[in-house]
């Protein structure tokens, strides 16, 4: 009931946004793309949480396409909680654009960009919705194609064109290889394309088709999502794309990979064996790496984000494949915490992410530019942004207590679980993905920490970056929407891990939540795996502090494995807000009252090496703090510096050098530009055919007949195969004749 | 790799032996001539006109070396009738004559440099040779970070201003700013003739008399250059671990 009329709203608002942005002057479609977009997504949130809550997903039937079958719509659990996320960053999204697009009122047209947006939100809608195939694809290829339109937004010249078009050319790849997966589920099959026909189906399939189906969809959803080695348009269409596009290409069409994954690998086609799991798990530790060490490396704000947004998502996916594996050794509990661990991180990127890209924006629309190395100071004269960004910044380095320190937490945690497993070899893979996120989250550290400080303290490195601006109402409201989204996400961690138990539950079977939040608060002792007197130590710690107060089963996350495997893991972020902040206060007041006493402070000017005053080229460059690393992972980045010198005089006095650092992105030199030779190579051997002889080209002719006949031989006589070879070598041979 | 390894534990420790011992080593020190010689008139005016720098003077039938003009260029002990006897030692260290408060006794001597103590060296224009000496103290045979000796990079962090160099017009601002910028307690160390008396090239159109012109002098070592073994007496004495140059006190 109410469903349908969120659902409706949403719809309605959506429709209402682009008719309003097409007929109300042009200098109001800014404020009715926040309006209505605002509304939109509320709506979209309140049919998430419809089902999030709900037991039995909420189905509408469209109508029946002849040949194809019915259409329907359908919105479960993990549809909701994906809808939730979205309609989060799109409100988000939605009130900062009514600030931040008045800079783009005078160049460019802002009814298309109002129209892309709402179309974006209702194919994102609708692919999160589709419980068919085909209505899947369409929608999926729409959001695409809106995507596509939203980041070459602001197409200036050929250049900046290009990315976009990269994006696109991926996507398209990409969603080639999800029809080609859909196309083995549904193969011989059910006769109709509707999910839940394709999930009957799918168990009579082989391992051929499984691991078909599982590389055609991962590579497709894959490639979305910004996965290793196929993100390379990522990095590249973000700085092009205008920042609320921005947030929501990470906050939102990223996530949308990440359910095809889930919806394909985990609930059409379950997975069989543990290799496909592996894969994922290992692809999503390496993207991470790989994603972390190229935003260290990036001195401009939103590539940095950008590589940053391929860390998380390979996090993500790191624990998703964790997932998968778990299910296939049938360990549904271990498999829930993964996925719940999956989806949190998931929920918090988006969150971070999108509360960054809009300070990036910010930063960007007042300076004028995006390079840490020309900006510096910007706490002085926009401190709210500031610290707005700081919270998004520590979030996204998972300090505790914000919310990616839970959700990083819980995914080292249940990788740590892999001794349960088996095998042993699978033992090592979840050993090496764990250290390999262990090194992610390291580098992330100092990715921030350099996004912060060179952005926001120092001192002023450019004219741009002395520019005095305000930051308005709308993107203070918009960014602090996320700043206090992630603090309660991060402190309230025993209230968001029942709900994506939820989601998790409807793909195991188990609900792993009860396995995390143990009842701390009322104590009920019927819990098989904690027994009484387990639950009484931890009360003696305290972990039933605000019993009476909170409605929540207690606020402590921890975990009990079973016999054989006693590990336990517990952690609790509500209880560590206070006492941190109880220390960090308590240490204040003994430095202010109980050291200074003793001490004198003196205040002096910041030294300057004995110049006059600090002027910038003194200070660290984003370039330099990020040395080490560069430095540290030289095999990686590859810096290449060429040289060239202009020598005039008698050969000896040189009146230029040029030096030129080139870098070569690591998948383009080990993978991609091999290939393109290795192609290029092919087409010029196989141009020599073509040298304009008509003979010849008969028989390539009868050459092809020959081979078309000879694979399908089992149909033909034996003679009419051998009639046209026989044909073609008479042909050579007067081909050579002649 | 494991060559170096094996190569340096065969080679043993080569880290001379002071402040333990004595260092008896030839070649740590250029000496410098005795301080006090009694003597004829006509011997010692000799000498007081062959010195360069003017660091001998005669009164009352004693040739009197002022060390911190002194550039150990061997004339008095070489090209001189009536030569002055060269002293082979390197614990030249000494409390600034005219020298700050702590030298004065109107403050007492900070004890928190007893074990360790952070260094800012600054070049007071000096011609390099003081410097290159300093540089010496991190290598291995001098290696003074084992007595709790760093240098830094930042006076803020500093413990004591090593300035060498007879401070000229270019530098004493810096010089200034670097003192201004250092946490109290701090000491300042002149080291070499320059820093101490303006040496070779002070008083002139570019340099006065040295570092006391501009900060309170608590050290002064001097030598032109001096020693590294020199430099780290000086260090030590300033950290209150060793006695000055006896005689040379300047309290
Ligand atoms: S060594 Fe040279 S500078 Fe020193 S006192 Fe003798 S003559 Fe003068």
């Amino acid at each position: 009931m109410f469903f349908t009329v969120f659902a409706v709203l949403f719809l309605a608002f959506s429709v209402a946004g682009i008719v309003c942005a097409l007929l109300s002057p042009e200098r109001g479609v800014a404020l009715s793309l926040g309006c209505f977009g605002g509304v939109a997504s509320v709506a979209m949130g309140a049919v998430g949480v419809c089902a999030l809550i709900s037991d039995t997903p909420f189905e509408v039937r469209l109508w029946s396409v002849p040949t194809v079958g019915p259409l329907m719509l359908s919105v479960d659990k993990l549809s909701g909680l994906f809808l939730l996320v979205s309609a989060f960053v799109f409100l988000a999204t939605s009130i900062y654009s009514v600030e931040y697009l008045q800079a783009y009122l005078k160049h460019f047209n802002l009814r298309t960009l109002s129209v892309c947006y709402f179309a974006i939100m209702l194919a994102v809608g609708l692919v999160l919705s589709a419980a068919d195939a085909l209505t899947f694809l369409v929608s999926w290829e729409l959001m695409s194609l809106f995507g596509y339109a939203l980041v070459n937004y602001q197409k200036r010249d050929e250049q900046s064109t290009r990315p976009g078009y990269l994006m696109l050319v991926m996507g398209e790849a990409g969603f080639v290889a999800v029809v080609l997966a859909f196309l083995v589920i549904g193969g011989r099959g059910p006769g109709n394309l509707l999910f839940s026909s394709l999930r009957l189906h799918s168990a009579s399939l082989g391992w051929h088709a499984r691991w078909a189906v599982f590389l055609l969809s991962f590579f497709g959803f894959g490639v979305k999502t910004g996965l290793a080695p196929f993100n390379r348009w990522l990095p590249q269409a973000h700085p092009i794309a205008p920042a609320n596009v921005s947030a929501v290409l990470s906050g939102v069409l990223l996530n949308l990979g990440i359910y095809g994954i889930i919806r394909v690998n985990a609930d059409l086609t379950p997975l069989a064996t543990a290799g496909p799991g592996l894969v994922v798990l290992l692809v999503g530790a390496f993207s991470a790496l790989m994603g972390i060490m190229y935003a260290n490396r990036d001195n401009d704000m939103k590539a940095m984000l950008a590589n940053s947004s391929i860390e998380n998502m390979g996090i993500i996916t790191t624990a998703l494949g964790a997932g998968l594996v778990f299910m296939t050794f049938h360990q549904p509990l271990l498999a829930g915490i993964a996925w719940i661990a999956a989806f949190y991180q998931m929920t918090n990127h988006s969150v971070y992410k999108s509360l960054l890209f809009f300070g990036a924006g910010a930063i960007d629309r007042n300076s004028g530019t995006r390079l840490m190395d020309r900006l510096g100071g910007l706490s002085k004269h926009m401190p709210l942004l500031a610290a707005l960004f700081l919270a998004g910044a520590l979030s996204i380095c998972a300090l505790p207590p914000t919310n990616g320190f839970v959700s990083e937490w819980l995914t080292l945690q249940c990788l740590l679980q892999s001794s349960v497993l088996a095998s042993r070899s699978v033992k090592v893979l979840f050993a090496l993905a764990g250290a390999g996120l262990a090194l992610t989250a390291g580098l992330a550290v100092t990715c921030f920490v350099k996004a912060y400080a060179m952005t926001f303290l120092g001192i002023p490195r450019s004219n741009q970056a002395r520019q005095r601006a305000r930051v308005r109402f709308p993107i203070r409201l918009a960014m602090g929407l996320g700043a206090v989204s992630c603090l309660l996400l991060g402190v309230l961690p025993t209230y968001v891990i029942p709900i994506l138990g939820r989601v998790s539950e409807l793909l195991t079977g188990v609900n792993a939540a009860a396995a995390l939040v143990p009842p701390f608060f009322n104590g009920a002792p019927g819990h098989s795996r904690l027994p009484h007197s387990f639950l009484s130590d931890f009360h003696n710690l305290g972990a039933q502090v605000g019993q009476n107060l909170l409605p929540a089963p207690g606020l402590v996350v921890l975990h009990r494995g079973h016999a054989q495997n006693p590990v336990v893991f517990a952690m609790s972020t509500s209880y560590m807000l206070p006492v941190l902040i109880l220390l960090a206060s308590t240490l204040f007041l003994a430095v202010r009252f109980v050291l200074a006493r003793r001490s004198k402070t003196v205040r002096k000017p910041v030294w300057a090496g004995g110049l006059a005053s600090l002027f910038p080229e003194l200070t660290y460059t984003a370039t330099g703090f990020s040395s080490p690393v560069r430095v540290t992972f030289n095999a990686v980045f590859h810096p290449q510096m060429s040289e060239e010198r202009l020598e005039l005089i008698a050969g000896h006095f040189r009146n230029s050098i040029t030096r030129v650092v080139g870098e070569v992105h690591v998948f383009d030199r080990v993978l991609f530009q091999p290939l393109v030779n290795r192609a290029s190579h092919i087409a010029r051997t196989l141009s020599r055919m073509h040298h304009g002889r008509l003979n010849a080209y008969s028989a390539y002719v009868l050459g092809t007949l020959f081979v078309v006949l000879l694979l399908s031989r089992t149909q033909v006589e034996e003679h009419v195969v051998l009639s046209p070879a026989l044909i073609l070598i008479v042909a050579l041979i007067l081909d050579r004749l002649l | 790799m494991s060559r170096w390894v094996i190569s340096g534990l065969r080679q043993g420790v080569v880290t001379t032996c002071y402040p333990t011992r004595m260092e008896t080593a030839k070649g740590t020190s250029p000496g410098l001539p005795a301080r006090l010689t009694p003597m004829a008139d006509e011997f010692g005016q000799e000498l007081v006109d062959v010195c360069p720098t003017g660091a001998i003077h005669f009164e009352r039938g004693e040739a009197r070396v002022d060390y911190g003009r002194c550039i150990h260029c061997f004339r008095c002990s070489r090209s001189a009738r009536y030569v002055l006897e060269w002293e082979s030692g390197f614990e030249w260290a000494r409390f600034a004559s005219d020298g700050s408060n702590f030298v004065k006794g109107a403050a007492s001597w900070p004890k928190a440099f007893r074990k360790s103590m952070h260094i800012r060296v600054v070049d007071a224009g000096d011609c390099g040779a003081c410097l290159n000496e300093v540089k010496q103290l991190n290598n291995p045979y001098y290696n003074m970070h084992r007595l709790g000796f760093f240098i830094t990079p930042t006076p803020r962090k500093a413990d004591i201003l090593l300035v060498v160099g007879p401070v000229n017009d270019h530098t004493r601002l810096p010089l200034q700013a670097a003192y201004d910028a250092m946490p109290t307690p701090k000491l300042v160390m002149a080291v070499g003739a320059c820093a101490l008396s303006g040496g070779v090239f002070g008083p002139s159109f570019v340099t006065g008399t040295g570092v006391k012109d501009v900060l309170p002098v608590d050290i002064e070592v001097p030598g032109s250059p001096p020693p590294p073994l020199a430099i780290l007496h000086g260090l030590l004495v300033a950290a209150g671990r060793k006695p000055p140059m006896p005689g040379q006190d300047g309290r």
